[in-house]
């Protein structure tokens, strides 16, 4: 299925996770946080939360700024 | 360097506290705009400071550095800013993401939005909505504002325990522009007063302190500097002299001169 990670098109297998997505991009989980449609997703939640088609998914770290 | 007052009671300061936090160093520094990260990590160690501020970013998947691996969490206090939100609904947002990363090891937040590209000056309507729904969920909100005493009030009366005037605008380097406005601002509230963005060299962050200040926020003065790592330090020392300064009281300055050197016992 297709699904949109950081604003780049991805096709993934069905049924994924957040928590296989971010294992399959080699994330570090403690400093990753996850948005799926702009809504956070809890990292208790993590492997539960099954991604779905054309769903806009935001992997976010720290960057440098000031 | 030697510094034989080191270890007495001349240096004893009580240290900055924000919140239900108190740290030593009064110098907070950005990690943003350093040619590498190697030189942004000495620039860090070197500056003495315990807080650096890093943004929220989605992870580029290109990179071919970590910035993480530069970052000894165990030194450093992470310091999430909103940089690049010109919305109180877009800052809320980027600092609720924060509580799902483990490297913010405190709900310490720099609170930042922008009103205008040009000079990114702070939008104070969507500040204090964002403030107010920040303290709301229990965030430490540090606000980036304009040097503006009413203002500042109204930040702590929402219940920020600090607030952050600019000196002059973000990456200036036009040092304090209104000294007067940050002297009111510290005598209008009874939270700490950080100096955010402006200051060009050690001789600003020194003068900033010497205002009665109590902490000074810097980016782009070291990050830009030819040489980082070594105007870190000085920014440190500027930081402590001016402190040192403004705690010893300065004489008052006069029109004419007042002899140094007694008179009594002259020979010719």
């Amino acid at each position: 299925m297709k699904l949109y990670i950081n604003g780049k098109e991805f096709e993934v297998a069905e049924n994924l996770s957040v928590r296989l997505l971010i294992d399959n991009f080699k994330l570090d989980i403690k400093s990753t946080a996850v948005a799926v449609n702009k809504e956070i997703v809890p990292k208790s939640g993590y492997a539960g939360f099954i991604l779905k088609e054309d769903d806009k998914v935001d992997l976010v770290s720290i960057a440098p700024g000031g | 360097m030697n510094n034989d007052a080191g270890n007495n009671n001349y240096l004893m300061d009580d240290g900055l506290k924000i919140g239900k936090y108190t740290f030593k160093s009064r110098l907070i520094v950005g990690t943003g705009k350093y040619p590498d990260f190697q030189i942004m990590k000495d620039s860090a160690i070197a500056s003495g400071a315990e807080i650096i501020t890093v943004a929220v970013r989605r992870i580029d998947f290109n990179a071919k550095d970590n910035m993480l691996s530069y970052i000894d969490l165990d030194r450093f206090t992470l310091l999430p800013n909103t940089a690049g939100c010109y919305t109180a609904e877009d800052a809320v947002n980027t600092l609720m993401l924060t509580r799902e990363l483990e490297v913010f090891k405190t709900d310490l937040v720099k609170l930042e939005v922008i009103g205008d590209a040009k000079t990114l000056y702070p939008d104070n309507e969507e500040l204090i909505k964002a403030a107010k729904i920040l303290v709301k969920e229990g965030f430490t909100v540090m606000p980036y504002m304009m040097d503006d005493p009413v203002l500042a009030k109204k930040l702590e009366d929402i219940g920020c325990p600090v607030v952050m005037p600019l000196a002059s605008p973000i990456g200036s380097g036009l040092g304090i522009r209104n000294p007067y406005n940050i002297k009111i601002i510290k005598e209008t509230v009874s939270v700490p007063v950080i100096v955010d963005a402006g200051v060009g060299t050690a001789s600003d962050a020194c003068k900033t302190m010497e205002l009665g200040v109590d902490g000074i926020l810097i980016n782009t003065a070291i990050a830009g500097a030819n040489n980082p790592v070594k105007m870190a330090l000085a920014m440190k020392q500027g930081v402590e002299a001016g402190r040192l300064a403004y705690l010893s009281g300065r004489i008052p300055m006069k029109l004419y001169a007042q002899a140094s050197t007694q008179m009594e016992g002259i020979v010719f």
